[in-house]
């Protein structure tokens, strides 16, 4: 169940046009874009599959919103400019802390991390979207607005602006904007970084729309043009394969939950950074960061590193 | 399931068909060549910046790299344009045993097969 206005629905003519004249300005050499067909299929049946799976949870989730919304504190109307001003804020930084969480913690990682798990950069990377996100809960993060007196519609509307300007972002053909937009709003380069494996960029740039929160929060990295953005996880998959990449981490988690011998390690495996294992044998962006720290010290370069 | 949706979600399907095929027409995957030991090297050192190689073995198609660092080996493998990298005891990787001119290394979590063509395995010059 979703509101009568869908700006996402109403976006999707806009989306596949958008990938042809990527791809063409790339096939004449007037823009940079890379496609490897596989990948660009696997991106786009995710995002296709993640509208099927969004039917299934939508309803619950519209709901749980509606029930929260009659216990609200305030009534807070539809129609008010400031209301919408407010909400874009509000709806923003709910955004913000909902990414960080779904990178920085397993448990949301297991559904986020199939948007990442693309090699490419490409406005088909932006439709490379959770089938899980419902049964992971993050939709949860959202019912305050609801609680504070905004209407369920109006939240799902907002959402829906959020991610549809998300998907311009995702792009190598825009290397820069001018330099105020660069300073407040989300960007093409900004988001490069947010996609890159590179041990220097991860767990940066969670931004939705404005980036003034990653710079408040401590989470913001420039893009370096010294160091181009590699894409893709840590370690990237090993195929194509639609449901290897829509179920590997969950299904890690599954294994790692079996192996279990404490609460200790249950708790770790599932709520613990990324990469978290009990003797601490596995990888994680923190001890990434600090190994690339300790060369990039060794080299000389330490006094200027993020 | 009602005529709309449905509607809906062919037309959809059949968008993803076209755009791939566009992407396919486009021929704007990354550049990437067989590998030679140069860019293999440059590869390993990208993925495995803490590890030095000793010894680099490139599979017979040049798709894939076996190199040997210590008690690990350094496995890169062609995936579309790119590769994928993984890291495995050295003892297990060259325990695979060829089959019809492949070596499959169950040993890598992905389970890579490496094409001989001419090359030797296990790889004689990385254990040495």
């Amino acid at each position: 169940m979703k509101p009568a206005f869908d700006p996402v629905q109403l976006a999707i003519p806009f989306f596949v046009v958008a990938i042809v004249l990527e791809v063409l300005l790339a096939r004449f050499g007037k823009a940079r874009a890379h496609y490897e067909p596989r990948d660009a299929a696997t991106s786009l049946l995710m995002g296709l599959g993640s509208t099927i799976a969004g039917l299934l949870t939508g309803g619950a989730v519209f709901a749980a919103s509606l029930w929260v919304y009659e216990h609200r504190l305030f009534t807070i109307p539809m129609t008010a400019i400031w209301a919408w001003v407010v909400l874009f804020f509000a709806e923003d930084l709910t955004y913000y802390w909902f990414h960080r969480l779904s990178h920085e913690r397993r448990f949301w990682w297991a559904s986020h991390v199939n948007h990442h798990s693309s090699t490419h950069y490409n406005l088909t990377t932006a439709l490379r979207q959770t089938w899980t996100g419902g049964v992971a809960g993050t939709w949860l993060l959202w019912l305050p607005l609801s609680f504070l007196g905004f209407p369920p519609a109006m939240v799902a509307i907002q959402k829906g602006i959020s991610l549809v300007y998300q998907f311009w972002i995702h792009t190598e053909a825009v290397r820069r904007m001018p330099a105020w937009f660069e300073a407040v709003l989300n960007t093409p380069s900004h988001h490069r970084v947010h996609h890159a494996r590179n041990p220097r960029y991860l767990d940066a740039n969670y931004a939705g729309i404005l980036i003034i929160w990653d710079r408040m929060f401590g989470t913001f990295i420039p893009e370096d043009d010294a160091e181009p953005c590699r894409y893709g996880i840590v370690r990237n998959l090993p195929s194509f394969n639609l449901l290897a990449n829509v179920f590997h981490e969950w299904i890690g988690i599954g294994k790692d939950l079996a192996g279990s011998r404490s609460p200790r390690e249950v708790i770790g495996y599932l709520f613990g950074p990324p990469g978290w294992s009990p003797d601490g044998s596995r990888e994680t962006s923190h001890t990434l960061k600090a190994r690339w720290r300790a060369r990039e010290e060794v080299r000389g370069k330490g006094a200027s590193l993020p | 399931m009602d005529n709309a949706l449905l509607i809906q979600l062919l037309g959809s399907a059949l968008a993803v068909a076209l755009l791939v095929g566009l992407s396919a027409w486009a021929r704007i995957a990354r550049p990437s060549p067989p590998l030679d030991e140069v860019a293999a090297r440059a590869l390993l050192a990208e993925e495995f910046p803490d590890h030095r190689a000793e010894a680099v073995w490139i599979a017979g198609d040049a798709a894939a790299v076996v190199a040997r660092a210590g008690d690990l080996a350094l496995v890169l493998w062609r995936k579309g344009d790119g590769y994928v990298a993984r890291s495995a005891a050295w003892r297990d990787v060259v325990a695979a045993s060829p089959v019809e001119g492949r070596v499959r290394l169950a040993a890598v979590d992905g389970a890579p097969r490496l094409r001989l063509g001419e090359r030797a395995w296990p790889p004689l010059e990385a254990a040495a």
